[in-house]
């Protein structure tokens, strides 16, 4: 096939390539920028910087978001922290430490460079993140604290109680309203994009649904930000929040850009189990808590005893027990299949015996219990909420989830994917996290991308182009305009008996069974069966109910699972290419003899980006070699 | 200029002008009170202050002035009133409280009518009464709680006073901003203490009236 | 156990809306009232029927985006939750439980339980921020904050933008809700400079925006889903007497 993945690495040693990628990339005039419109389609951290950093600059940005305000974007919902090399705790943290543990967290399956320049930039954010406002958590003396997270051994997560995701978006958020106000950026709330429009080979607009009243709009710009999150509802079940999707990322794969390592989805360990068919979500409980929770199950299968009956000798600390060094801070991809081990052997808690125990009984009886509030209060407050057990009195019951997405449209060093023009920011793209997302590090790369990386990257590309005049009143509109209402008219008109929901919580019970925790090729091969056939049948039988030109959550929805119907697909193929275990990507095939992933470098050490080969045809899968030069490639170890 | 505009123009200005005005009518009240309860001293002391009172050169300007106050505290309350109701044009079927309102804050439009019309009916009655001779107002006040219905008319309008204060004392703070964890209990707990205790001293004047002197000198 | 819905329909934004009752099965007390909205829509999308719309989307009482007026309180009746931490464990057997969307002119209806809340936004544009550009800022602990005032600042700043305050207000005023983002940023040193700025900018959007008046009756308070207080109305109106004497502006 055509296409070429040139990453465009800057030469030179890994700490001066950044510093000379930004000299390097053109400069475009103050006075030139306000010339230029820039679409940014997501408002979570990476859109939401992105767009504010662009508009500081002069940049006419335009931005899409499909909830009904910027503020409400899924990084809304992050807990736990963010991470940045600032090494004020004096533990021995380093811009190197930083960019090694991401990189061997990611089981090194991720870009050196990128990752490089992402703890270089981070110590940037939160002074920027500081400035706006944001509360972070301080020491008596007025100084920032830390606490330490999954993966590292020092502290160097920032936070707001439990709540960092929510102030760090805020923060954003207010930036991108202070340029709302000077005029320099535009709102479109309540917008979902239906397509991407490619002038002369390069993106130059997106079509996009008004969810109010159901109007087709298009909208012309020089270059077009995707920064639209992950695909983990792809899985029906997960931490996501019900309006994120794959869709954007999707078109955008459709018309060209290449999807990588789809099958790289992060299962995390601290989730509020599953309590009934209902279910519509899973709660996430924020990996903090692993800093002052032990994570037990009975020591013998089948206890069925409650937890406070279960006496100290009866309980296996089985994180303690296995991984003394790092215990029950190893890292989401371990913790989640030691818990997956754990529940297999029957050793499983609760009415379901999908759980295991986090237990804060003695950080209270250490700390007391204002401590452990203070600390996490929202958090336990929120369980408490939900499950109606006290957390300070017994012991949380978790179970892993689908949480993230390290996979996503392949970029460049520069964030741009393989339609010029087209950059991806955030848990969109694929480039910083490998096979394994690091806690805290999803806010440190969203708000990196888009506060210290786009900035400049997109004016390098700006600079270099000559880019036509183009409006929607281009020819290249109208046919991305009647695409998108041929979709939402055909999906009306199917009137069938099933409801989108219905198709989508089979679909994700396949994803879960056959491509979650642990993968096998056996199971995979079923799964490419049995996706097509849910496919087939969503298309002829689904009901799709109300109008196309009003409000309509139930077309949202049936749109939004067509996309995962055929995303699912790449997903499953992905992982069934991928023939060895690393990360969140489990395969059963490829484990050590104690049950841990097993990765094969020798075949495996590169990025799977695949390219759509049009409907119907099989996609192609391209690869990227992976070099490392700066870090040893070993087998993790965190015993 | 700039600031006058932005008091009366903006909603938290407004507040800030009923606010003033209510904790003026709270100093009136104290006043007003005070002289009253001459009443319990006896007669002459009564009639003394009282003459002394309305011989006060500049009785009409303050009497002008406190009108004015209550004019503007009720004018300026009556129209964020309106605005209120244009802020929720449509009504909800259902309304419950989850536990913010009192009795005194969801009641304060009721209880301000009815002490507006007690005012008129006070001012009309015990200002501008007939007295037994002209510098006798004791006399006047006598003769006129002599009936158990003025004297349940009086009550009743303290007891709304009392509930209107409840809220309005506190409230009137917290519009000027007046906010401490340590301080804040305090000036609620100062609010209903006064509540209390104005609206029971002035009721309890007609009640004496009645009861102790039977209504008759 | 059952329950039935009765549930505000309003096919669009300038139509007459009308309440109509559903009865619904609850399989489970675990289940969310969310959950059991959605099992109510997967009913009627299979009988045909236009699904109730609602606003909701993280579901975990973070993103803001739920609403609704169930049986009279903003949000229900659990205390410190949004809707979406509502659970069915609240109600009984037989309960009717009456839906409405959030009410005010400033939120008008969009469709059913959805309004919009795109007041909020434009109030936080006239001054809800910090000016800072990218890549100006000093050292993260260049100015020491008393760990009082940023526990006090993230009190404030916990606001989730739900406008609950404003559904539970009997003046509709946006005052909470403005209060929160005026103390989070006044709490701050980085906000000092543009105290006054701020508070004037965001007053005048507020009432620009058809919100009501304040009368301190705290129904806000009692049903915001992240339990902020009054005091930061306080310190609204302090920060606005402050600008009003001092402001050179």
């Amino acid at each position: 096939m055509t296409m070429r993945l040139d990453a465009k690495i800057p030469d030179g040693p890994i700490h001066e390539k950044w510093d000379k990628a930004r000299f390097d990339l053109k400069l475009i005039n103050p006075a030139n920028k306000r010339k230029f419109e820039v679409i940014v389609v997501g408002t979570g951290l990476a859109g939401g910087s992105a767009a504010a950093a662009l508009a500081e600059l002069g940049y006419n940005v335009k931005v899409f978001c499909i909830q009904d305000s910027p503020r409400r974007a899924h990084s809304i919902a992050a807990q736990g922290g963010i991470n940045a090399a600032k090494n004020y705790p004096n533990d021995g943290d380093s811009v190197r430490r930083l960019f090694y543990d991401t990189i061997k967290g990611g089981d090194f399956r991720a870009r050196e460079a990128n990752v490089y320049r992402l703890a270089q930039v981070s110590n940037a954010i939160i002074d920027h993140c500081v400035a706006q406002g944001v509360p972070f958590a301080r020491d008596y003396g007025g100084t920032l604290d830390n606490r330490s997270f999954g993966g590292a051994q020092v502290s160097r997560t920032f936070y707001a109680r439990g709540q960092t995701g929510q102030q760090l978006l805020l923060g954003a958020y207010a930036s991108l309203m202070r340029q709302v106000g000077q005029g320099r950026v535009k709102v479109f709330p309540r917008r979902e994009m239906m397509e991407l429009v490619i002038v002369d080979g390069a993106a130059r607009g997106v079509v996009v649904r008004d969810l109010v009243t159901g109007k087709i709009e298009s909208h012309a710009g020089h270059a077009v930000l995707l920064a639209t999150g992950g695909y983990g509802n792809t899985f029906f079940l997960s931490t996501n929040a019900n309006s994120c999707n794959v869709g954007a990322a999707w078109t955008a794969y459709k018309k060209g850009a290449a999807f990588a390592n789809p099958c790289f989805t992060q299962i995390h360990p601290t989730c509020i189990p599953v309590s009934g068919e209902h279910q519509s979500k899973l709660t996430l409980m924020s990996e903090s808590l692993r800093n002052d929770g032990r994570v037990w199950v009975p020591r013998k299968a089948g206890d069925k005893r409650s937890p406070d009956r279960i006496p100290e000798e009866d309980r296996d600390y089985y994180l303690e027990r296995i991984y003394p060094s790092f215990g029950n801070l190893v890292p989401r991809d371990v913790a989640s299949r030691a818990a997956k081990r754990m529940i297999d052997e029957g050793k499983g808690v609760g009415k379901t015996g999908l759980a295991v125990y986090l237990d804060f009984a003695d950080s209270i009886q250490r700390q007391g219990e204002p401590v452990i509030k203070e600390k996490y209060g929202n958090l336990f407050d929120m369980y408490h909420h939900l499950t109606d057990e006290n957390p300070y009195r017994v012991p949380m019951r978790i179970y892993p989830a689908v949480h993230y997405a390290m996979g996503g449209l392949w970029v460049d060093y520069n964030l741009m994917t393989t339609i010029p023009g087209l950059f991806c920011l955030g848990e969109a793209n694929f480039s910083d996290h490998g096979g394994n997302r690091l806690g805290a590090s999803a806010l440190m790369q969203g708000l990196g991308d888009g506060y210290f990386i786009i900035p400049y990257t997109l004016g390098g590309y700006l600079g270099s182009q000559k880019l036509a005049k183009v409006d929607p009143g281009h020819p290249a509109f109208a046919p991305a305009e009647a695409g998108a209402r041929s979709r939402v008219a055909r999906l009306l008109s199917i009137k069938g008996k099933r409801t989108p929901a219905s198709f989508h919580k089979e679909l994700g019970k396949v994803m879960w069974d056959k491509c979650g925790m642990s993968r096998n090729a056996k199971g995979l091969g079923e799964a490419l069966e049995r996706i097509p056939q849910i496919r087939e049948e969503f298309w002829k039988n689904v009901s799709v109910t109300g109008s196309g030109d009003l409000f309509n959550q139930t077309l949202e929805r049936a749109h939004r699972v067509a996309d995962y119907l055929e995303f699912a697909e790449l997903l499953v193929r992905d992982a069934l290419e991928r023939k060895e275990s690393c990360g969140g990507h489990f395969r059963e095939e490829s484990q050590t003899p104690d049950n841990e992933a097993k990765r094969d470098d020798a075949n495996f050490c590169h990025v799977a980006a695949w390219e759509h080969a049009g409907e119907g045809k099989t996609p192609v899968r391209h690869v990227e070699p992976l070099k490392f030069e700066n870090v040893h490639l070993a087998q993790r170890n965190y015993a | 200029m700039e600031t006058l505009n932005r008091i009366v123009t903006s909603s938290i200005g407004r507040k800030l002008v009923v606010a003033l005005m209510g904790l003026l009518l709270c100093g009136f009240l104290v006043g007003h009170l005070g002289g009253n309860l001459f009443l319990f001293v006896g007669k002459d002391a009564f009639n003394a202050y009282a003459h002394h009172l309305e011989t006060f050169p500049l009785l009409v300007p303050v009497e002008l002035g406190l009108a004015g106050v209550a004019l503007v505290h009720i004018l300026v309350t009556l129209y964020l009133q309106l605005t209120s109701l244009a802020a929720r044009p449509e009504r909800y079927a259902v309304t419950q409280s989850k536990g913010g309102r009192t009795w005194g804050s969801s009641t304060m439009i009721y209880t301000a009518a009815a002490v507006l019309l007690f005012i008129v009916v006070h001012v009309a009655t015990l200002k501008y009464g007939a007295r037994p001779s002209p510098e006798d107002l004791h006399g006047l006040v006598m003769r006129y709680f002599s009936s158990w219905g003025w004297v349940a008319f009086y009550a009743g309008c303290m007891a709304c006073l009392g509930l209107h204060l409840s809220h309005g004392f506190w409230s009137a703070f917290q519009t000027f901003g007046v906010d401490h964890p340590k301080y804040t209990p305090v000036i609620k707990g100062l609010g209903t203490a006064f509540a209390v205790a104005v609206s029971l001293a002035f009721a309890s004047i007609p009640v004496w009236a009645r009861i102790a002197m039977g209504g008759s000198q | 156990m059952k329950v039935t819905l009765k549930v505000w329909r309003q096919k669009g934004p300038d139509q007459p809306g009308r309440f109509e009752a559903y009865d619904a099965e609850v399989p489970s007390t675990d289940m969310s009232f969310l959950e059991l909205m959605d099992t109510v829509n997967e009913g009627l999308i299979a009988k045909g029927s236009d699904a109730i719309a609602f606003d909701h989307d993280c579901r975990e009482g973070i993103c803001g985006m739920c609403s609704q007026v169930i049986d009279g309180q903003p949000h229900g009746p659990d205390q410190g939750a949004a809707t979406c931490q509502l659970h069915m464990r609240k109600f009984k057997d037989g309960d009717v439980v009456t839906v409405e969307p959030f009410r005010a002119k400033a939120f008008p209806v969009i469709k059913d339980l959805v309004v919009d809340r795109s007041a909020l936004d434009r109030v936080v544009s006239c001054g809800g921020f910090i000016s800072i550009n990218t890549g100006a800022a000093v050292d993260g602990n260049a100015v020491p904050v008393p760990k009082v005032d940023a526990e006090a600042a993230m009190d404030a700043a916990a606001c989730i933008g739900c406008g609950a305050c404003v559904a539970a207000c009997p003046n509709a005023a946006a005052m909470l809700f403005v209060g929160a983002k005026v103390s989070h940023l006044a709490l701050l040193p980085q906000g000092g400079p543009e105290r006054a700025r701020r508070v004037l900018g965001m007053r005048q959007a507020m009432d620009a925006e058809g919100f009501g008046h304040c009368t301190n009756e705290a129904e806000c308070e009692a049903v915001c889903p992240k339990e902020i207080k009054v005091s930061n109305i306080a310190r609204l109106n302090r920060e606005f007497i402050k600008a009003l004497v001092c402001s050179k502006e």
